[in-house]
């Protein structure tokens, strides 16, 4: 009885562990359909007759194909408006993975986090989906009215009526709301964006290896003292998705050199200043934040066509190598005009300058060799690669 | 319908087991017997006591306490009993009235959980750690608290948590009438009450006295406790209730428990509607229990905004009502319960209609409920050693309908959440138990796992 009393335990252990089959699993690929809103959000995505040029939907700025990301690799900004020749203010962002995002706020700590656009200043992927419809650098409908009067022409009309109401177009703002509402669910309920079926989720899943560039790009993507990538763009999973999302939602200000080709910067006192301002109105009293614009996911991130909020850089090697020489190779960055030095952190106005990050690595540099060398930053980039959904 | 039907089975099942009537029987006269011993008893221990304060030299006593079979309340200082080699430690005068009036008690437990689809998140976690801590001030008035730790460490980067689970005074009006005032457990169902790892199958609590009875559950309030000699109790009592402007967008939390998710636990609670309790149990019979409670209160609590988004808040009136019946018989080897729970929100419409444009994709549902129904048989023991093997079917919705949604909205009104739970609980000693169990959910086996844990309590 004795053996017994201590074997008991571990007899127990041992059925229950043989009976949970050593938890081999299986993808569980939800096989549902979307819901009629998230069907109808499709439609309303890939529709450019709810434009004011009859040209512009959604999926013109963001491109299923690149991680919804701005396809252009020849234009920092969309030009939209009714004959297509009102250029924007900003790269549009990649918009996968955004289901994970919250509503704008700030931490205990101050950290801002959370926010659609780049200035995080609405807090819902429906509230994001109504700006480009009004926009007069995009979609440029003058009012909710117009959307909902060229949404009555169109053929999904009718399906529309059986989701949200028969007499929904009779309440054009309500039926304004239904269309972002749609949007909305479609984004979130299309796994197109957020499949998580890249290499580094495969791997994740034991299904894959790295190759050795990759790994050691994986590691040079988190040492703080080497790439500190993974200080914004976790590696790690989150709490509320299945895995790694690259991005904690917060802001920094990085410091990106001006760019030229976005026509209000062609005005030297014009500065877009992120949180506070222009675009977004409610924290220009908060001028420790200019210049902070939204930490994006890595995700996808080796397909994009522009980089960061003012597609500044157009491939993937410039972003790594900017990081890292930001401060110890200065005049590559920060040109003027005529191909010259400018001066440090040229997209900001010079009492603000002092909001650029440059504590963190790898931009605490300066006066230092780069915090990763040629082939580290090869080595981390064949990393970002893995990081494409396929 | 299904869920009626099914309830009537589960009652099916337990009746059928008046079958055993020959070990009721036996059963019945063991506790007769008992009870007769346990009189003797007190009558020797009251015989001794008085001799003791008859004696000019007695000295104050600060002792501890001898473990308690009972519930955590009955942890409270009131069942404390002496330890003779504490006795003569303390100079002071004070406590002289009340022998025994320090109380320290606590329970704790470590769960280690697997799911079975995706070995990544299997996690080990020091689950919760309580500290009890009471004083008699005389036989007639105590006081007690249990201060909990969740999940091991608490700090900024932590998801662990602190709480006073109780903090209250409980005094004693008269024989059979009782008051308690301060933060305590409400009287609903079995588990919020006696909550501690060795008194319930499973290595997690059960899912219905969490998902809809949001388990451990307390409020600030005043409480009455009647007992009469027949075996009836009696709960009522005035505390405060829960804040629906704390409801999360988040639908995963919503959906776990809807009133877990809006719970105060005595911080900063609103108070501008309180809730209102009353439960009735009958103990008259020998390892049986039946009763039920019923709880209403105010969630709208008055308010002008909603806390998650800053909107207006469009329901301050709007209410909860919680109702709930439940049976254990414990006959022999063979420990069988049920219990039924179900909850209403009341004049959230317009919450819903408001919060929709508002990130909320989760409407605060009109009906909430669940079931279960649980067998266990003690199948060996040994000295302070025993094996106790169950299985625990339940049947739980947390969000059940909605109304002041919008047509095509998309509302989470999912297929009920079914588990059947197997295990075995093994005690090396009755406060102390090892645990290991299986659970099974029939319409989503992403939730499949296995569990074990080790818990305790003193």
């Amino acid at each position: 009885m004795f053996r017994f009393r201590f074997l008991a335990p571990l007899l127990i252990c041992s059925t229950f562990l043989a009976s949970c089959g050593g938890g081999s699993g299986t993808d569980s690929a939800s096989t549902e359909s979307m819901s009629g809103a998230a069907q109808l959000g499709r439609l309303i995505f890939e529709d450019p007759y709810l434009s004011a040029s009859n040209t512009m939907s959604c999926a013109t700025c963001h491109d299923a194909s690149i991680g919804h990301a701005w396809p252009d690799a020849n234009a920092a900004v969309a030009s939209g408006g009714p004959g297509l020749n009102v250029k924007g203010l900003r790269t549009p962002p990649a918009i996968n993975y955004l289901k994970f995002n919250g509503a704008f706020k700030f931490d205990t700590d101050g950290t801002p986090r959370g926010g659609f656009f780049w200035d995080g200043r609405v807090n819902t992927l429906a509230e994001q989906a109504k700006g480009p419809f009004l926009g007069p650098a995009e979609m440029a409908n003058a009012d909710a009215s117009a959307v909902i009067a060229k949404l009555r022409n169109r053929d999904y009309a009718e399906q529309f009526k059986q989701v949200f109401g028969a007499n929904i177009f009779n309440d054009p703002n309500a039926a304004f709301e239904r269309v972002a509402y749609a949007l909305e669910r479609y984004q979130i309920e299309d796994k197109d964006f957020a499949p998580f079926n890249s290499k580094f989720d495969a791997v994740n899943q034991g299904k894959e290896a790295f190759t050795p560039e990759e790994l050691r790009g994986l590691v040079l993507f988190n040492r703080v003292d080497k790439g500190n990538c993974a200080a914004c763009h976790p590696s790690t999973k989150p709490d509320n998705a299945p895995a790694a999302l690259f991005t904690d939602f917060s802001y920094d200000s990085l410091g990106v050199p001006r760019n030229l080709d976005i026509p209000n910067n062609a005005v030297a006192t014009y500065y877009d200043k992120g949180l506070c301002g222009p675009e977004r109105q409610d924290l220009a009293t908060r001028t420790d934040l200019c210049g902070a614009f939204k930490v994006p996911s890595l995700r996808n991130v080796a397909k994009r066509k522009r980089f960061f909020h003012n597609g500044k850089f157009t491939t993937l090697e410039e972003v790594v190598d900017f990081y890292v020489t930001r401060d110890t190779d200065s005049t590559r960055w920060y040109k003027n005009i005529l191909g010259l030095f400018d001066f440090l952190y040229n997209d900001l106005p010079s009492d603000e300058r002092q909001n650029v990050n440059v504590t963190e690595g790898p931009y605490n540099r300066s006066g230092q060799e780069p915090a990763l060398s040629v082939d580290e930053r090869r080595d981390l980039i064949a990393f970002l690669k893995t990081l494409s959904d396929r | 319908m299904k869920f009626k039907t099914t309830l009537v089975a589960a009652a099916v099942m337990l009746i059928c087991q008046v079958g055993h009537a020959q070990t009721a029987k036996e059963v019945a006269a063991e506790m007769r017997q008992m009870r007769e011993d346990l009189r003797q008893l007190r009558a020797e221990l009251d015989g001794l006591k008085k001799q003791k304060n008859q004696e000019p030299s007695a000295a104050p006593v600060v002792a501890a306490q001898v473990p308690s079979q009972s519930s955590t309340e009955a942890s409270a200082p009131v069942k404390a009993a002496s330890n003779p080699s504490y006795a003569n430690t303390s100079p002071s005068r004070e406590a002289e009235p009340v022998a025994n009036a320090v109380n320290l008690f606590g329970y704790g437990e470590l769960n280690f959980s697997r799911l079975k689809n995706s070995i990544a998140s299997s996690e080990a976690t020091a689950r919760r750690a309580v500290l009890g801590f009471g004083y008699k001030f005389n036989d007639r008035t105590r006081f007690a608290a249990e201060l909990e730790v969740e999940h091991a460490v608490v700090s900024r980067n932590d998801d662990g948590e602190v709480a006073f689970e109780q903090l209250y005074v409980e005094h004693d009006i008269s024989d059979g009438l009782s008051a308690k005032m301060g933060l305590f457990l409400l009287p609903v169902g079995y588990m919020n009450e006696s909550h501690e790892p060795t008194r319930y199958y499973g290595v997690t609590r059960n899912l219905v006295e969490t998902a809809i009875i949001p388990s451990t559950w307390r409020e600030i309030g005043v409480g009455f406790r009647g007992l009469q000699d027949s075996g009836l109790r009696w709960d009522a009592g005035v505390v405060t209730s829960f804040d629906l402007t704390k409801w999360p967008t988040d639908s995963a939390e919503t959906k776990e428990s809807p009133l877990g998710s809006i719970h105060q636990e005595g911080q900063k609670a609103k108070a501008a509607s309180l809730g209102y309790y009353g439960a009735l149990n009958f103990d008259g019979v020998p390892g049986v229990n039946f009763g039920g409670s019923l709880f209403h209160g105010g969630v709208g609590q008055k308010q002008t905004v909603v806390a998650s988004t800053g909107a207006q808040m469009p329901s301050p009136d709007a209410s909860v009502t919680l109702a709930e019946l439940h049976t254990k018989w414990q006959v022999g080897a063979w420990d069988l319960s049920a219990l039924a729970a179900q909850g209403w929100f009341h004049d959230v419409s317009a919450f819903n209609a408001a919060t929709s444009s508002n990130g909320f994709n989760n409407p605060v549902p009109n009906q909430f409920r669940g079931w279960y129904a649980q067998a266990a048989y003690r199948l060996w023991r040994s000295g302070d050693y025993s094996l106790v093997p169950f299985t625990r079917y339940e049947h739980v919705n947390t969000a059940v309908s909605y109304s002041g949604v919008f047509p095509g909205q998309v509302v989470s009104t999912g297929p009920d959440t079914k588990v059947w739970t197997v295990g075995a609980s093994y005690y090396l000693h009755p406060q102390v138990v090892v645990k290991m169990d299986i659970q099974k959910y029939q319409n989503n086996s992403d939730l499949d796992r296995f569990n074990m844990g080790i818990g305790f309590h003193y």
